[in-house]
């Protein structure tokens, strides 16, 4: 992709977002976290296009595509995909395999350099 | 194709392979819109079918309602200054949507039986297609609809009947 279709490509992104901002004032709720979504694989799939490669973003992306439209049929259904999603989100962070975190009153210093 | 397979298989599509629609198929959706009834024969409907991907583009980004990427959308706009004049201020405020929104099932009926694919948006800022589209002051944007060739086969949501339809009088909840 070239430096002006990138450019075209966000400001089509921007305009979305920025209209669904306006437009949201006055649509159901519900469509709030649908543009939320949406908006997320729509830069996820940006950035693909321009080979900038993260297999965890793709798929977040993937997952969200797959059940965004669920906001149509069912909320029930919309917020339990919501919450997988934030659950595969956290798994991609991937946590509890950091070291163990400081003890209260045994605070590791932080050096400074 | 038979009238209730239309109405019964017809789906919202959002997702469209990337062909051109023919131009003159796209003027038999929108003769099937203009036969559809409009209240005191109004026809105060207006029709402009954005074609150019520019062009699209250009609707899609201040057009949240508008995914995919149609071959096609059409504006189905209402001239308000005439359905005042033909109906008053209930033709211009509530027969004038409702004569767009009996159109547009048409065409979307049409395109069905032709084997496109569409979707109705009212997602979308009027001030800003009006722009694009190039619509002058009193001609209002109603509903968008994209149309193209469809890539997905979405499933039907189920129809409820219960406590939504009644004989002789109403015996549902408020």
């Amino acid at each position: 992709m070239g430096q002006a279709e990138l450019e075209e490509r966000l400001f089509e992104l921007v305009g979305y977002m920025v209209t669904s901002g306006r437009n949201l004032l006055d649509e159901t709720p519900l469509y709030g976290p649908f543009r939320l979504l949406d908006a997320a694989s729509r830069l996820i799939l940006l950035l693909e296009d321009e080979e900038i490669i993260s297999s965890r973003l793709s798929t977040i992306r993937e997952r969200i595509d797959a059940g965004k439209y669920s906001v149509m049929t069912s909320p029930g259904e919309f917020r339990t995909f919501l919450d997988s999603l934030v659950d595969a989100l956290v798994d991609h962070m991937n946590p509890g395999k950091e070291k163990g975190g400081d003890q209260l009153g045994k605070r590791t210093e932080i050096s400074r350099g | 194709m038979d009238l209730q397979d239309a109405i019964r298989g017809r789906r919202s599509i959002r997702a469209f392979r990337n062909e051109e629609v023919p131009r003159d198929l796209l003027a038999q959706l929108i003769e099937a819109a203009i036969w559809a009834p409009s209240a005191s024969n109004a026809q105060t409907w207006r029709f402009v079918i954005a074609t150019e991907p520019k062009r699209i583009r250009s609707i899609k980004t201040v057009s949240p309602g508008l995914l995919g990427d149609p071959a096609a959308v059409i504006a189905v706009c209402q001239d308000l200054a005439a359905a005042r004049e033909r109906g008053g201020t209930l033709g211009e405020t509530f027969l004038a949507p409702v004569d767009a929104a009996m159109a547009t099932e048409n065409l979307l009926l049409a395109a069905y039986a032709e084997g496109l694919g569409t979707c109705v948006i009212a997602s979308f800022h009027r001030g800003a297609v009006g722009r694009v589209l190039g619509l002058p002051e009193g001609i209002e944007p109603m509903l968008l609809v994209s149309v193209g060739w469809p890539a997905e086969a979405p499933p039907a949501p189920s129809r409820s009947r219960e406590g939504r339809v009644f004989f002789e009088v109403y015996n549902g909840s408020g």
